[in-house]
């Protein structure tokens, strides 16, 4: 676990005493190091799920697929956001990275915390670095908004979370993962404890999120600068999911029935986001609302505590992070182009940056679940679970599959087909940087379906 | 490999364009000679100004890096280098090499062997009484 956060934390340095110039090499090589040694996580010497245990942290088949996938994306982050800042003061440059590099100190933190209470910690001080990111980067006023709107609504979903954790630790005595799981089930029969349920789960659903309490992750997608987006998109959310999952197990008696509303509300999130996606002209926000959607499907995986449910969820979290992160890289390389993010002012890119056009593609196919790759993967084992326990949920699901593929299609042909407009006549073309960065979200994506068990959590 | 050099020849003459504008920076004379000066310079050398002239015109090999075109190369081979050739080929390599947790592809080929085995030998693919039935110890029933 150390030879992994101490590299991380020397990070810092790193980037304050590099020389000016080679401030985004050095980091950028540093980083990616870092994640190559996050690999040595997939060595499971034994056979309980724990592994890498300290005093503090651990890792298991759960944590450890998103655990690398943090690591994986500060290199793609500081790639990601070379252009963009190259017009700020250098210290301000300095700044932003070392934000980036506090975030995957926590996201770590979080992701191996083997005590709640360290987990709820880590959980929130991923929102200091991630708002200074958007109201600090964000490139309009209403980043500010945008800002209020993340932290109120996750602040507030997860203050009764602290208050449950305490109330469980009077109750058990311990708040480690590694005891609680195996712990008898908890008596729980007062309407107190059904609030308690609520409470335990309410700071994960805001965070996923839930449909009914989404607003403020498009707010914060579009506002964000491009790093900000890709680790919202790839791992913040995955923290809500993650939550869930380690909690379910203790919440075992009431969850049978209290979860229905919540496994509608998502199914039904599927399809609301899936038709806002549809008449979206905004290029960030359709990307956002389209993870919203992917998301509702892995909180009804979570919900319905099924293995299958669980490792579904899984699998499409990793794949929808290496997704949702690429679509907004693509996003942004539009962006830079034409300084808009409206798809209108954008079209028939295809013309001007035929291999951009290509990545477009593979993307959006990666989005809506081509088979083979791990998306299809994940989806199916949701909605294969989910069929398992009522057949009518397919018609949710179903349509859900149909409006997704509607929408990425809607986002490929607007952007790429058709003819040029006429206002973009001064285009750079697409940079060596930019195929890289989307070399290495898509890569991956697709090595990884030759490997899935790594994916599979506690199944295997 | 030409394109290099030739490259190399467009960014000396380049450095030495700068010298006299650090020595006008630096000399703390107001007045309106120096003022003058950095006119000059700034209209002598328009490509390292920033706003809209592209990067092409000053490095037509720009990768998206830096502006500075040596530190725009250099980053490019270290990002590709350690991008693609360490994390995702030495780690790919990594992960086909991990050992066989909870030896499970082992269990399935060696089902697969016993399979094969069995059929050749035409004996069923399970034994009624997997385990021996001598070595179960039942529960005594005699309670109810």
């Amino acid at each position: 676990m150390l030879k992994i956060l101490i590299p991380t934390v020397m990070l810092i340095p790193t980037i304050w005493f590099t020389p000016k110039k080679w401030l985004w090499p050095s980091t950028l090589t540093h980083s990616l190091v870092i994640a190559l040694f996050t690999l040595t996580w997939l060595t499971w010497p034994s056979e309980t799920a724990w592994s890498n245990l300290n005093g503090l942290m651990a890792t298991d088949p759960l944590s450890t697929p998103l655990l690398i996938l943090t690591c994986w994306l500060l290199p793609l982050m500081i790639l990601a956001s070379q252009n963009h800042t190259t017009n700020d003061p250098i210290n301000r440059q300095r700044m932003y990275i070392s934000l980036l590099t506090s975030l995957q100190l926590f996201l770590i933190l979080a992701f191996s915390a083997t005590e709640l209470i360290m987990f709820y910690i880590m959980f929130e001080a991923t929102l200091i670095p991630t708002l200074l990111i958007i109201t600090r980067w964000g490139n309009q006023t209403e980043r500010l908004n945008a800002g209020t709107y993340f932290l109120f609504y996750t602040l507030a979903g997860s203050l009764p979370l602290l208050v449950a954790l305490l109330m469980l630790q009077n109750k058990t005595g311990s708040l480690s993962m590694l005891t609680l799981q195996h712990s008898n089930p908890l008596n729980l029969i007062m309407l107190g404890d059904k609030l308690w349920w609520m409470g335990c789960l309410m700071a994960f659903l805001v965070k996923m999120p839930l449909y009914g309490v989404h607003l403020w992750l498009p707010k914060a997608h579009v506002e964000a600068p491009i790093a900000g987006s890709m680790i919202l998109a790839a791992v913040l959310l995955k923290l809500g999911g993650y939550g869930m999952m380690r909690l379910m197990n203790i919440l075992e008696p009431l969850s049978k029935q209290l979860s229905y509303p919540f496994m509608i509300l998502a199914l039904w999130g599927i399809i609301m986001t899936g038709l806002i996606c549809l008449r979206q002209n905004d290029l960030k926000s359709l990307i956002a609302y389209s993870s919203v959607s992917h998301m509702g499907l892995v909180t009804t995986g979570i919900l319905i505590q099924t293995p299958w449910g669980f490792t579904g969820a899984l699998v499409l979290m990793i794949a929808h992070g290496l997704t949702s992160s690429a679509l907004f890289c693509l996003a942004n390389t539009n962006y830079e182009r034409t300084h808009s993010r409206t798809m209108v002012l954008a079209r028939g890119l295809q013309m001007v940056l035929p291999l951009m056009a290509m990545w477009w593609f593979t993307a959006s196919l990666a989005n809506m679940a081509l088979p083979p790759l791990p998306n299809l993967m994940g989806e199916l084992m949701i909605i294969s679970s989910l069929f398992n326990w009522s057949p009518w949920t397919l018609t949710l699901t179903g349509l859900g599959t149909l409006i997704t593929a509607a929408y990425s299609l809607y986002l490929f042909l607007t952007t790429q087909r058709g003819p040029l407009t006429n206002h973009l006549l001064h285009m750079e073309p697409s940079h060596s940087r930019e195929h890289l960065i989307m070399t290495l979200h898509l890569i991956p994506l697709t090595l990884l379906i030759f490997k899935p068990e790594l994916l599979w959590g506690w199944i295997f | 490999m030409l394109a290099r050099l030739t490259r190399i020849g467009s960014v000396f003459p380049r450095l030495c364009y700068r010298i006299p504008v650090r020595c006008v920076s630096q000399s703390k004379s107001s007045g309106a000679a120096s003022a003058t000066a950095v006119t000059e310079l700034q209209q002598a050398a328009p490509s390292d100004s920033h706003g809209e002239v592209s990067p092409y015109v000053k490095n037509p090999e720009y990768h998206g890096f830096s502006s500075d075109p040596v530190v725009d190369q250099w980053n490019m081979r270290l990002a590709f280098f350690f991008g693609i050739s360490v994390c995702l080929v030495i780690g790919g390599t990594f992960i086909h090499y991990l050992p066989d947790h909870g030896m499970r592809q082992w269990a399935r080929r060696e089902a697969e062997r016993v399979i094969l085995q069995r059929e050749k030998e035409g004996l069923p693919l399970i034994g009624e009484n997997y385990y021996d039935p001598s070595k179960i110890i039942l529960p005594n029933g005699g309670e109810k």
